[in-house]
């Protein structure tokens, strides 16, 4: 790159507006009814929206929403569910962080990110009756 | 409670944590990789581990029960295959060791292009490596920055604003294990996940 070119990119990169500090993770696909809850309202979804600690995902009976997160985290949500993301913490220089997830109703695929390597349980899911550790990759919880 | 209507309180109890307790099921490692592990988590400390594939837990309050089924059912399939694409790594390099990608690296560019454009809300991180020459904290400064003018230069490419962030993991990733204090050029690497 030209250095007058590369002066102007690193202009640009000044007023980029980095990611939210909140933002945890994106939508990257919804079908159906399909939704993020967030302080009781209930916002729609599309791919690129971005996920902050506290939402809830809710799908209803056609409803499915796929979801990745800054770790590298990555959930499908079923139909009929309601699924809120309790605690995501994140160190992105570290790659180490916690992640508690509440599965309320539904079904939820997930693929287990960095969080889950990064310490023993750093990673939970909890249902109305148990908790559970992550110790990796792929699982499937449902709560009729 | 009269004898029948312990008999139905039970029955009843038996009945519902057969059909509604939430169960919990260890698939099989994506793309070959190993399965993991779950533990169910028991309030006295101790748990359950679910550690091969196909392995079932049910978890009724106070009392978890484990299994192995023979074949995933079709709506967990389903499930699954709605997954998002699992984030893909490529590494640039860059011949004066600030912002000019080597030509081999202009290819890798447009690959990254075409798998941002396949990717429905596509996001792309710039992660910096340093090699292990100076203090940890002068490497995470150092990947940081490297990470930011990187991005700067996805920018200036036409990728959007909104889709690009920067990390810098310092000496954390080495490409090649060396010593402290080792200056390598492997190590000196940007690498940019699409997910």
């Amino acid at each position: 790159m030209r250095p007058l070119a590369m002066l102007a990119a690193l202009a640009a990169a000044s007023f980029v507006v980095s990611p939210a500090l909140a933002e945890i993770g994106r939508v990257k696909s919804n079908v159906g009814a399909a939704s993020v809850s967030r302080g009781g309202r209930m916002l729609p979804v599309a791919p690129g929206v971005q996920l902050e600690p506290g939402d809830v995902l809710v799908t209803g009976r056609d409803g499915r929403m796929g979801v990745t997160f800054a770790d590298g985290t990555r959930f499908a949500v079923g139909p009929n569910s309601r699924v809120t993301l309790t605690e995501f913490q994140f160190d992105r220089t570290r790659q180490t962080g916690s992640f508690v997830t509440s599965v309320d109703r539904g079904s939820l695929g997930v693929v287990s990110g960095r969080i889950a390597k990064s310490r023993r349980d750093a990673m939970r899911v909890r249902t109305p009756t148990s908790m559970l550790g992550v110790r990796g990759t792929r699982f499937v919880v449902e709560v009729p | 409670m009269t004898r029948g209507g312990i008999i139905a309180a039970v029955l009843l109890t038996l009945a519902c944590t057969a059909c509604a307790a939430p169960q919990t099921l260890l698939l099989p490692g994506e793309d070959g990789h190993p399965v993991g592990a779950l533990a169910v988590l028991e309030e006295n400390g101790q748990e359950q581990v679910l550690d091969a594939p196909l392995r079932s837990a049910r978890m009724t309050a106070g009392r978890t029960s484990l299994r192995t089924v023979k074949t995933i059912k079709p709506a967990y399939q389903r499930l699954m295959s709605g997954l998002p694409p699992a984030p893909r790594s490529y590494t640039l390099y860059f011949s004066d060791g600030a912002t000019n990608l080597v030509p081999e690296s202009r290819a890798v560019l447009a690959q990254i292009r075409a798998d941002v454009a396949v990717r429905p809300g596509a996001e792309v991180q710039v992660t910096g490596h340093t090699d292990t020459v100076g203090s940890e904290e002068a490497n995470d400064q150092l990947s940081l920055e490297r990470a930011r003018q990187v991005m700067a230069v996805l920018a200036a490419e036409g990728f959007p604003a909104d889709a690009l962030s920067a990390v810098g993991r310092g000496e954390r990733e080495p490409a090649v294990e060396t010593g402290d204090n080792v200056a390598n050029a492997q190590n000196r690497r940007v690498e940019v996940i699409v997910r």
